[in-house]
């Protein structure tokens, strides 16, 4: 597919080379550099005083676990978000990118995990799609062509036709459709956001191939990335972030495994929480119990029980497959495998509707309370008894009276902040805001609460009363399943852990095993025990 | 300060507040006019008409509080009253007798396939139900080409559209009246009501609360499809015959009036109340401009702004908050 345009006056490939080259020699300083950028997201200091810089001609890695900063450090950098504080040099100069447009017209290429491809155009309408090449003003789509086909020879994708339409292509060829997007721009510095996570291990390969290249054309390249194999086999350099910090850099392959993880943990902590009891319920009948549970690629043969009395954690990086096990639980997910037993019997829970009412009751605290927890502009007493309209009701008339009752239950029971109860949910804080989402839950006595990442944006005074309170629940008999990105929640709420990696679980901590540590090691997937095995950077030395 | 504005919002409902006020100033304009704007018999005689588009705006407003929208309206009309109609010429007597429940219940079964495609099959309601109101058209078309139904409207209809029974009352104003009272009985205190404005609001938060949401979606059509059609009914009686496309003047005063009574025209939002009071605006504004001698041509100018003009107004908004 390689065509005659390596001549044309419209060949990035070969420019871009011989640019990149030029570039190694007329400057050996960092091609980007932050000094000490800052950046708060309300009352959440996401990035602190961080200084970076990365070359040309070397992949640099960060590694850190959920909301470190890694991400908000790219956003910054790929003008999707604005710094608070700081300064950027771009080059040696410094540069200020107020839109993600100004940041790729100055060099920055950035590939994210979600595409940002137009599944019905054409590859080439879709390489070329921010600054087409005209002629008498219409798109010339000769050029276009060429443009492209020389982008996907340099991703290493020459097998891609630039007429065919991007919906045709399998997910893994889409990926590399992006990364020739990126590289059609003529970028100095090449962001990958979990960019390989969504390719098979042939596709990787071939990526990673590419990826060397590059780095042998000058380019400088960031790399994110929770596979610590795929880290080692490309990175050169390493950063560390560490609750919105930048905690050390190094050469890849200079530190052991033990190290980096020990480098990652170490977030400021001061929650309390209630004393876990001591209990064997080793024999007791799961109220909840799941065997060889599977959903399209996202879980894979997964099986849990969780016991009467007892709080299960999953623990795991983001997107393992924790947020969809919970939806399948709960009903929300169609052509889920696998059985699934709530109290010994075998259940069939084809929606939410199948989950409340099944059996001793099923509850979920979604992940996201304002889009899938309340409806905002309606009261807080329409909210909170909407699960358990039922229970208020007779023949489908509201009763004011027990509506009433229920409301004001649930607000002294949860300590509910609020003007009146026929404010609207939208105008509580999110502290609130979730309590109502848990009560309105908690009305239908549910035996089986599933919560996702519940405590996610709220107040620290919050989070404790919502720690006493599950715990509270799991006192009076309710099998809890919570699934946090906190790991100081999972090790000071749990009673055990399950951690997912790709769609699994790896592993199944309890009591005292769920440490930090262990958290952290098994959500990379890699073993702490053998210490000093150097895993980092192998491919480098 | 924005708990002031919450404060107030929750006590005044600005959209009913602005069209009240916009009645009372249209009549008091149409005074000066002629001095019969203000006779009892004329306003009853506004009312009585008003009544037919308000039971049609009840099926629209019940389907937009949903978020979706009901474009199969102005042959549904048709069909209830044609086939109210037909009833009583195939079957005599007991079709007489049966003939508005029958025009009623074509027209539920109308709602019923709406329902089915919007909740079940997931086609967007504006293209489902436009392509119903296409079929149905051609449906009654066929009907009537083929041989010559009834279409005279039996006792009944004409006697609901247009006798005044009860205290010099017209009756087709105390069947609005009466399924008023429901409507508003339905919206604030079932359980219905509350899915249908939660469902409104965030369909996935009223899912993932166990709701049954498409059988919410289903029912909605359904009471829509049989307003429409029920309107039909009372429209033949009160033409004294059934006609085709007599419905397809409907439509837009009906989501017409349903937006000026302030409900959200994405879902979620609105009160009863305030249909009602749009329902008559749209219609003084109609009787006004006709005796005017504004034409056709004017009306839809000005309906068309007026919608337009609303929903710059309040139509939008309170979903963009969330």
């Amino acid at each position: 597919m390689m065509r005659a345009g390596a001549l044309a006056p419209v060949s990035f490939g070969s420019c871009s080379a011989i640019l990149g080259a030029r570039f190694m020699q007329a400057v050996s300083g960092p091609v980007l550099e932050t000094i000490g950028v800052s950046k708060r997201f309300g009352g959440v200091q996401a990035l602190s005083n961080v200084d970076f810089a990365c070359r040309s001609g070397r992949i640099h890695a960060l590694l850190g676990e959920n909301g470190a900063g890694k991400s908000t450090l790219i956003k910054i950098i790929a003008g999707v978000v604005q710094r608070d504080a700081g300064r950027m040099l771009l080059g040696g100069e410094e540069v200020v990118f107020a839109t993600p447009r100004e940041a790729s017209a100055a060099g920055i290429g950035c590939i994210f995990q979600e595409l940002s491809l137009m599944p019905h155009l054409s590859v080439a309408d879709n390489i070329c799609i921010t600054d087409p090449p005209r002629r008498w003003g219409f798109i010339d789509g000769r050029a276009q062509r060429h443009i492209a086909a020389d982008a996907l020879a340099r991703a290493g994708a020459e097998d891609i036709n630039p007429s065919a339409p991007v919906s045709s292509l399998p997910l893994s060829r889409r990926q590399m459709v992006e990364i020739a997007k990126s590289l059609a721009r003529d970028p100095k510095l090449l962001i990958l956001d979990e960019a390989t996570s969504a390719l098979t291990a042939a596709d990787v390969t071939r990526v990673f191939k590419v990826l060397k290249r590059l780095r042998e054309e000058g380019l400088a390249i960031i790399y994110i990335s929770h596979r610590m194999s795929e880290i080692a086999e490309l990175a050169d350099d390493c950063s560390v972030f560490r609750n919105g910090q930048h905690v050390a850099t190094f050469p890849a392959g200079t530190k052991s495994n033990t190290e980096v993880v020990e480098m990652m943990i170490g977030r400021e902590y001061s929650h309390a929480f209630p004393p876990k009891p001591k209990r064997d319920l080793r024999g007791v009948q799961p109220a909840l119990e799941t065997r060889g549970l599977s959903w399209e690629s996202a879980l894979r043969d997964v099986s849990i029980a969780v016991r009467p009395g007892e709080i299960l954690g999953l623990g795991g990086l983001d997107g393992q497959g924790q947020m969809e096990m919970l939806l399948a639980l709960f009903g929300a997910l169609s052509g889920v495998g696998g059985e699934t037993l709530v109290e010994g019997r075998p259940v069939t829970l084809a929606s939410p509707q199948s989950a409340k009412a099944c059996g001793i009751g099923i509850a979920l605290i979604p992940e996201d309370r304002k889009t899938d927890g309340l409806m905002l502009p309606m009261s807080v007493r329409d909210n909170l008894t909407f699960a358990a309209l039922d229970s208020i009701s007779t023949a489908g008339i509201v009763s004011s009276r027990a509506e009433n009752a229920a409301v004001a239950d649930m607000v002294k029971l949860l300590g509910i902040r609020m003007g009146a109860a026929d404010d609207a949910v939208g105008t509580l804080s999110g502290g609130n805001q979730q309590k109502v989402v848990i009560a309105k839950w908690l009305l239908n006595k549910p035996g089986i609460i599933l919560l996702n990442d519940p405590t996610r944006g709220i107040d620290v005074a919050t989070k404790q009363e919502l720690y006493q309170l599950l715990r509270r629940l799991a006192d009076e008999g309710a099998a809890i399943i919570l699934y946090s990105t906190d790991y100081y929640e999972l090790i000071g709420c749990c009673d055990r852990v399950a951690v997912f990696y790709d769609g699994q679980i790896v592993r199944l901590l309890e009591g005292d095993q769920i440490t930090e540590r262990a958290l952290i090691a098994s959500a990379l997937n890699i073993s702490t025990a053998d210490q000093g095995d150097v895993l980092l950077g192998e491919a480098s030395l | 300060m924005s708990e002031l504005v919450m404060q107030l919002r929750r006590h005044t409902n600005p959209a009913v507040l602005t069209a009240s006020g916009c009645i009372v100033a249209l009549l008091i304009a149409g005074s000066f006019y002629s001095a019969n704007f203000l006779s009892p018999n004329y306003l009853l005689q506004q009312l009585q008409v008003a009544s037919f588009l308000g039971i049609i705006a009840t099926g629209a407003m019940i389907v937009i509080l949903l978020g979706h929208i009901d474009l199969s309206v102005p042959w549904v009309v048709t069909l209830g009253g044609m086939m109210a109609t037909a009833a009583a010429g195939w079957w005599g007597d007991l079709g007489a007798a049966l003939a508005i429940p029958f025009g009623v219940a074509c027209g539920a079964l109308v709602g019923l396939i709406n329902g089915i495609g919007t909740a079940y099959l997931r086609v967007p309601s504006m293209i489902f139900t436009l392509g119903m109101n296409a079929v149905v058209q051609g449906l009654v078309v066929v009907h009537t080409g083929g041989f010559a139904p009834q279409d005279r409207a039996t006792e009944a209809m004409h006697d609901l559209a247009t006798e005044r029974t009860f205290f010099g009352l017209p009756n087709a104003l105390l069947l609005w009246a009466v399924l008023s009272a429901a409507m508003i009985f339905l919206l604030t205190r079932t359980t219905l009501g509350r899915k249908i404005y939660a469902i409104g609001n965030r369909e996935k938060a009223a899912y993932l609360s166990g709701i049954n949401t498409r059988a919410v979606t289903l029912i909605c059509f359904v009471i829509s499809g049989a307003m429409s059609a029920l309107a039909g009914v009372l429209l033949a009686g009160y033409a004294t015959k059934a006609y085709q496309a007599m419905g397809d003047a409907y439509l837009l005063p009906a989501i017409a009036a349903v937006v000026l009574g302030g409900t959200n025209i994405l879902g979620g939002k609105g009160t009863y109340a305030g249909t009602i009071v749009g329902t008559i605006l749209i219609t003084l504004l109609s009787s006004i401009l006709s005796v005017m001698q504004i034409e056709e041509m004017g009306r839809q100018i000005i309906y068309g702004a007026v919608i337009i003009v609303m929903l710059l107004t309040y139509g939008r908004g309170a979903k963009t908050q969330g």
